[in-house]
Formats: structure tokens, C-alpha cells, sequence
């Protein structure tokens, strides 16, 4: 059970944040437009998450699609979730219904998703990031667990 | 047991080393981005959707020209959400939302004269409204159209002042 539990909450992040950094990575400017929406960083510090943050994700999906480096990949992906919570509830907090810019920067209006739903979305995220450290195998290269 | 829920020494600097590797590959990618974005010199952005002749693009302008167009009579308008505009906005501008162009036109219109020089802006660098508004404002003849690509948050960060709607 522990076994697949981890092969799936591991495949599923490695699919999400393949396909989030791809899509981020693919058009930087719009991704910077949709992190100065948030109005936490200064402006010119947008372009610069903007232009390495789809590489962190897609860095760490890739480790994680092929079981290698886990633990490092997993401890990044909670720090950067963590900092997506952070800015979602400051977002709820202050009401700006903006689209997130989680997976499509540039969406048309109405289609991207609200700051309330993208919480419960990373929240989730979370659960899967814990789920995969907690039942990692004991050491890296050792059988799994049956 | 809790040992194992902690990450070692040595992930931890795996961990920083996953992340200087992807940052160096992000910025030798984009370098030129980056580098623009921070000597404060205009990303051209452009709607993916448009494919227009280069004659019906609104012209870009930077920070640095903004106060001599104000000075010759140019108006700010904020192509922003209403809601964000209530809240807050740049001196003097006039709320034409992209997603309500077609509801407000005709009193913008009756508004705003035709040959008024008019500086556009949304929520920055990459924001495409103000430029997707500015190609409109183009065919419904007005001629004297730039987008400010800096935009909102631009202003904001340098310190310049800012309006809000007062609420009732």
C-alpha cells in the first residue's frame, strides 16, 4: 500500500509541475504579468522569478518522474508551495480576485483560476508532497516496503 | 521515527544545489529579459491573437517619456478591472476595462475626443490588455494611442501618486 501510494503522489507532482513549468518556461513575459498581479514583488523582481522559477518546477518534476534525487526535489517543491500559499492567501486576504497564473500564464479572462480555488488546489499539492516523503523507501536504491 | 521526517544535511544541500542549477539555466535562457526588466527598459509585448499590420499597433513608451506626454495633454487609461481601478489608479486616468469595451465605448467616446493623446496601461510587463485595447481604440480612430508597458506597478514602485474612487 505504501509502495503505491508514493508511485502515484510522485507521478502525479512530477506531471503537474512538468506541465506547470513547460507552460510557465514557454512564455516568461506572460508569467511575469501574472506575478506582478499579485502586487507583492517590486516590478523588475517579476520578470526575475518569472524567468527561473518554470525551471525549478521542471527541474524538480523531471527528478521525480525518473525516482531519482526525491528527498532534495520534494524539500524544494514544499518550500515553493509554501511560498504559493503564502501569495494565494495574501491574495484572499486582500481581495484581488486575480487568475492565480499557476499552469497558463496569459488565459483569457474568466477561464484561469481564482485565488480561493488555487489555495485548495496547492493544499492538495501539499498533502501529495507529504504523502510522497513519509512513504519514501527507507534509503535510496532499497526495496520498497511490501 | 522523526529523524526520517527531517531532511539531512546532505539533502538539504542537494536541495540548493537543484535550485542554483535551475535558476542558472532559467537565467541563461532569458538573460535578456531579465536584463531589460531591470535597467527599466521597455519588453515589447505583444497578443499572441493579433496579427495585425505594424501600422495599427499602438507605440510603446517608457517611464522616463511619460511626464512630458502628460505635460502636452496626453490621459492615462486603465484598461484594468473596474474594481481595481476603484482602488487604485494613476493620476487622471479614465477606466476603460478591456473586458467591458464594448459597454463603455460610446460613452468613452463622448468622453475622450478622437485626437486626444491617450497612454494606456494594465498591470505591467506582460499584461496584454492595454495593448489589445489599444489596437481597438486604433480602429475606432483614435490615432494617438501608447501603451505603457510598465504600467500600475511600475508607477507604484517608483513612489508617484496615486487616485482612488471615492466610495459612497
Amino acid at each position: 500500500m505504501k509502495k503505491w501510494s508514493y508511485h502515484l503522489c510522485r507521478l502525479l507532482l512530477a506531471g503537474v509541475f512538468i506541465y506547470a513549468g513547460f507552460l510557465k518556461g514557454r512564455d516568461p513575459v506572460a508569467f511575469a504579468g501574472q506575478v506582478a498581479a499579485y502586487q507583492i514583488l517590486p516590478y523588475a523582481f517579476n520578470y526575475l522569478v518569472a524567468a527561473t522559477l518554470p525551471f525549478i518546477e521542471l527541474l524538480c518534476g523531471v527528478l521525480l518522474l525518473l525516482n531519482r534525487r526525491v528527498q532534495p526535489a520534494l524539500l524544494v517543491l514544499f518550500g515553493l508551495n509554501a511560498a504559493f500559499m503564502l501569495a494565494l492567501f495574501s491574495l484572499v486576504w486582500r481581495g484581488l480576485d486575480i487568475d492565480c497564473g499557476c499552469f497558463h500564464p496569459g488565459a483569457e479572462e474568466g477561464t484561469g483560476t481564482s485565488p480561493l480555488m488555487a489555495l485548495f488546489r496547492d493544499a492538495g499539492l501539499m498533502l501529495a508532497i507529504l504523502s510522497v516523503w513519509v512513504f519514501r523507501p527507507k534509503q535510496a536504491g532499497e526495496p520498497l516496503d511490501e | 521515527m522523526s529523524d526520517r521526517l527531517l531532511p539531512s544535511r546532505r539533502v538539504l544541500l542537494e536541495a540548493l544545489v537543484l535550485v542554483f542549477f535551475a535558476v542558472a539555466v532559467g537565467l541563461s535562457l532569458n538573460y535578456a529579459l531579465v536584463l531589460r526588466a531591470f535597467s527599466g527598459r521597455t519588453v515589447v509585448v505583444k497578443s499572441a491573437s493579433l496579427n495585425q499590420p505594424a501600422q495599427q499597433f499602438p507605440q510603446p513608451v517608457d517611464y522616463e517619456e511619460l511626464d512630458d506626454l502628460l505635460a502636452t495633454g496626453s490621459r492615462f487609461i486603465d484598461a484594468r478591472d473596474a474594481h481595481l481601478y476603484a482602488d487604485s489608479h494613476l493620476p487622471g486616468a479614465i477606466s476603460l476595462p478591456l473586458g467591458e469595451v464594448d459597454q463603455r465605448l460610446e460613452a468613452f467616446s463622448a468622453q475622450v475626443p478622437r485626437e486626444t493623446s491617450l497612454i494606456l496601461y494594465c498591470n505591467g510587463f506582460g499584461c496584454p490588455d492595454s495593448f489589445d485595447l489599444g489596437v481597438r481604440l486604433i480602429a475606432e480612430g483614435y490615432r494617438q494611442v501608447k501603451v505603457y508597458e510598465g504600467g500600475f506597478p511600475e508607477w507604484r514602485d517608483r513612489g508617484r501618486q496615486l487616485e482612488t474612487v471615492e466610495k459612497r
